[in-house]
């Protein structure tokens, strides 16, 4: 278009859209604000907040770890480390360590993948800052234990019992390979 | 009178800058204001990804896709497991596809978002990166659910993805959709139509078409520059050719055909068609198993494949040597952004310093993707 | 002031003849310091405040509300933290320019509040070239932001400090050009003078004399938030390309001093606006003791000068940046003819009517109405379509 017409044009668009964004703006001051003020001023724990598969700091329960060593050989960052023996005379086996780096760890849930029991699952844990890299070697064995024998029909330690059932819910929530899925996962 | 002596500055746009994508260095030659070329340094963010997979094996490698570029992490690993199964011959269940597709798509959103929001922030308008900020974390949100964590997915694995859709949440992905669709109407009309935004883009920074095909750019930058290439249409992977969505070519309505202005469109009009593929993929979503059966220790048998998948910032090619042990014996990545850095020379020479952050803007670099 | 300095020599708290050079040199002295240490600082130090609540509330986060009550007090953190910090001279840059360039931008700051017309009785110096002191002095700003570019030794400094440079001279055109319609309506430089020729309604207000005056007013505001170094304009200290620009190499309270000269600019751009365009401290007249008249007046004055502030944050928080040839088309190309437009029309109109023309003033009060109600409409259709949850209430 001509220069004139042009010139004209640039001023137009100039005021219409520099109307425009203001008053998209003007709308956002009326709008609530969609910041969360973690962490004093939340109605509850962020903590608490967080989805069942929330890839949180590691956490271990040794009563119901089989020893299988299956997370060990699946973590691609080598941060766990697991000590167990069977004893040729008894066939026990014992948890003597089980040490995991998170500050090694990166997250990623290959361990808790493959643990058959859930004894190794995620928490919503995630305020692990600390002041010294040792304290973030979490050490979990504290006296040796005994693995733990997962038995033929249900589990009857009362002890055992609650633990066993949160570990089995991270095991079942994970895709299962190549089989079908229970029916109320179908219609989501 | 003599003409006046004038002499080069040379400028160093540091690794750490509030605008370089990431850990870039460009060294600037400029006469006062006018660039004569940008050289850009790269390297400063390479951690030896590639190497590493030769240790991890197969399945441990897949959380380190991630960091291959954490901004669209589900198409890095999307492109991992599918090089894997291409190797060792698994077939991913119909589900499992679903998943992918759903995934990957919500992700090129959040990835677009963020690449319009900090495009927003480099001309000057610091409001549309929050607002962008703002409709990723809900995203971000709604992958927590999914999969557990907000950056570095780990969602698939080799023959599927880890978990199935959790319950209720194909709901809330749809009216997520319902809500973001008018909310990316406004963000258009607060910065995209903005008459001053258009001015500091259109005519930056044009790669014709000849160009982008030479110098191997990818993805909206190729798109932008008129070449409709599509991965997801011309060489078809996964379950795409189950959705009707059109791929989004530059125009040049607003100065040339591929500047920076094309590109930036290029990428608000993707998220318009992820939008649709995702409506499409939550409501057909088939029954059935979304993981196939995989051995532990995946050894695949000896060869070579290549991979290319449609990632938020263009063709991303993976190319895996096996040699039949359960490590691979090479792994090698071809990123946009590495190619898009080769060009940065060209096109700077003439721009002004200010017009390099919003080229650099516009062809979305990502620093770990250059530097692996 | 003449008048206060005369009531205290007669009120004899000062003994029977006071010298009257020292009286008035004393008194005008104490009410400056009064009127920079107790209004203009902390106005600086608030308004970064205000900005930040602003701005946060425009993109959806909240701002600073930790520090006190709202997080009032977040500016005395910001300015103790501020003050505690090295004081950094790069090794090569010129101390002594270095060190002073600083106080010259403070000063630009600092000259104009001389002759801000806070009400008719409350005026520091009423001169009778007031709005040309008022231009020439906020010119001072270059020098002060050239010497910071230079005497930092940073080639990033420099460059943003000849940015400047070019646009506060450049923008010093169109703005001088769009008073010269006010003056010429009034016949007066007078900031009083200004004031008392418009009336305390809309339609009696410069603004809406005529249209000639209502797009000066704009071109007024645009090109004085470009001297002010604010978005769309603030290329001098583009955050994301040039760290902070002429700034870059300052740190601790000599920062501060750039950055709070440049918030408190906009106290000055709203002043010059509502002292030209928007009727001053005009209120009805609903009183005949003159301390209730100067309070009301006074509120009135800094309600319509904040709203000016707000409106600037508020563009800095909507548009982008404006690249440097750009700037210079925008000024030369665009503000300049039209400001002479503007300047022709206005001549015209008064030698058409050199009383004024209340009618025109009626409908061109109605025409901003009309705008007005355009764009409230529009905000409530981007409110409706959002359909995201509302909050009125400006406190989190």
């Amino acid at each position: 278009m001509s220069a004139a017409a042009e010139y004209f044009e640039n001023i137009k668009e100039t005021v219409r859209t520099v109307f425009e964004g203001m008053a998209v703006t003007a709308s956002h001051f009326v709008r609530k604000p969609y910041t969360v003020q973690y962490p004093d001023r939340m109605p509850r724990r962020v903590q608490d907040t967080l989805p069942f598969r929330y890839r949180g700091i590691l956490e271990v329960d040794l009563e119901i770890c089989t020893g299988c060593l299956a997370c060990e050989r699946a973590c691609p960052i080598d941060c766990i480390v697991i000590a167990c023996q069977k004893d040729a005379a008894t066939k026990i086996l014992t948890l003597a360590q089980f040490d995991i780096d998170i500050a090694k760890c990166m997250y990623c849930g290959l361990c808790s993948e493959v643990c058959p029991t859930g004894s190794i699952h995620h928490t919503s844990e995630f305020e692990g800052a600390d002041f010294s890299l040792e304290s973030l070697i979490r050490r979990f064995v504290t006296e040796p234990i005994a693995a733990y024998k997962p038995k033929k029909g249900p589990e009857t330690d009362p002890h055992i019992v609650p633990l066993l059932e949160r570990g089995m819910r991270h095991v079942d929530d994970y895709a299962v390979p190549g089989g079908d899925k229970p029916a109320e996962a179908k219609t989501a | 009178m003599s003409t006046l002596h004038t002499e080069e500055m040379t400028l160093n746009m540091g690794p750490q800058h509030p605008s370089t994508h990431g850990v870039l260095r460009f060294i600037l030659r400029a006469d006062g204001e006018v660039m004569r070329e940008a050289i850009p340094d790269v390297g400063y963010l390479h951690r030896s990804i590639e190497k590493i997979a030769e240790k991890v094996g197969y399945h441990g490698f897949m959380p380190y896709t991630d960091r291959v570029d954490y901004v669209s992490a589900m198409f890095t690993n999307q492109g991992w497991g599918m090089a894997c199964e291409k190797l060792a011959k698994i077939e991913v269940p119909r589900r499992g596809e679903y998943c992918r597709v759903i995934a990957a798509e919500f992700n090129r959103i959040a990835s677009h978002l963020l690449s319009a929001g900090t495009m927003g922030m480099d001309i000057g308008a610091f409001t549309p990166f929050v607002h962008a900020l703002r409709e990723r974390e809900m995203i971000n949100d709604l992958i927590e659910e999914l999969c557990g964590a907000r950056l570095t997915f780990n969602y698939m694995r080799i023959g599927g993805v880890a978990w199935d859709l959790p319950p209720g949440w194909r709901e809330k992905a749809l009216a997520y959709l319902d809500h973001f669709e008018p909310i990316l109407d406004e963000f258009n009309q607060l910065i995209s139509f903005n008459k001053i935004f258009v001015e500091r883009l259109a005519n930056i920074g044009v790669i014709t078409a000849e160009d982008a095909i030479n110098y191997n750019v990818v993805g909206p930058n190729l798109r932008a520059s008129g070449v409709k290439w599509d991965i997801r249409k011309d060489l078809p992977y996964s379950v795409y050719p189950d959705f009707e969505f059109d791929v989004p070519v530059g125009q040049g309505q607003w100065g040339t055909l591929g500047d920076s202005m094309d590109r930036y469109m290029v990428r608000i009009l993707e998220m318009k068609e992820s939008v649709k593929i995702l409506r499409q993929a939550l409501t057909a979503i088939p029954a059935g198993p979304v993981l196939a059966k995989v051995v532990r220790t995946l050894k695949p048998a000896a060869g070579e494949c290549q991979i290319r998948v449609e990632s938020a910032r263009g063709d991303m090619g993976w190319y895996v040597v096996s040699d039949g042990t359960g490590y691979p014996y090479r792994v090698r990545v071809r990123t946009g952004s590495f190619a898009a850095m080769g060009l940065i020379p060209k096109l700077s020479r003439g721009l002004m310093i200010a017009d390099l952050v919003a080229l650099i803007a516009s062809l979305d670099v990502i620093a770990p993707e250059i530097d692996r | 002031m003449q008048q206060l300095i005369e009531n205290i020599i007669a009120s004899g708290i000062l003994g029977k003849n006071p010298p009257y050079q020292i009286v008035a040199a004393v008194v005008i002295l104490i009410a400056c310091a009064v009127v920079i240490l107790v209004i203009a600082l902390p106005f600086a130090g608030i308004v970064t405040w205000a900005e930040r609540r602003v701005w946060a509330r425009i993109q959806s986060r909240i701002g600073p509300n930790r520090v006190g009550p709202q997080g009032f007090l977040q500016w005395l953190a910001d300015g103790i933290k501020l003050i505690c910090k090295e004081d950094i001279v790069p090794a090569d840059a010129d101390p002594h320019l270095f060190k002073f360039a600083p106080f010259l931008v403070m000063l630009a700051w600092i000259l104009p509040w001389a002759v801000m017309p806070f009400s008719s009785a409350l005026i520091l110096a009423d001169l009778n070239v007031g709005i040309l002191y008022m231009t020439g002095v906020t010119a001072i700003t270059v020098v002060g932001i050239l010497m910071a570019g230079w005497s930092s030794n940073d080639k990033w400094s420099l460059i943003g400090g000849i940015r400047s440079a070019a646009q506060i001279v450049s923008y010093e055109i169109p703005a001088g050009l769009s008073i010269f319609p006010v003056v010429m309506m009034t016949g007066t430089l007078s900031m009083e003078a200004i004031i008392r020729a418009q009336g305390w309604g809309p339609q009696h207000w410069f603004l809406f004399a005529n249209p000639f005056c209502f797009i000066a007013a704009s071109i007024l505001f645009i090109s004085a938030l470009a001297e002010g170094n604010r978005t769309p304009f603030d290329l001098p200290e583009a955050e994301s390309e040039l760290v902070a620009g002429f700034a870059t190499e300052y740190s601790g309270m000599r920062y501060s001093l750039f950055f709070m000269a440049e918030w408190g600019n906009l106290y000055i751009i709203g002043a010059i606006m509502t002292t030209l365009f928007l009727g001053g401290w005009q209120v009805p007249h609903v009183s005949s003791s003159p301390v209730v008249m100067n309070i009301l007046q006074l509120i009135v004055f800094n309600v319509k000068v904040l709203f000016l502030v707000f409106v600037s944050m508020w563009i800095r928080g909507t548009l982008p940046r404006i690249r440097i040839d750009q700037l210079m088309t925008v000024c030369w190309k665009y503000l300049v003819p039209i400001s002479f437009v503007n300047l022709i029309g206005t001549a015209v109109w008064v030698a058409l009517w050199p009383e004024g023309n209340a009618a025109a003033g009626y409908l061109m009060a109605a025409l901003g109405a009309a705008i007005l109600v355009l764009f409230v409409r529009r905000v409530i259709y981007y409110l409706k379509r959002a359909r995201m949850e509302l909050y009125f209430r400006p406190n989190i």
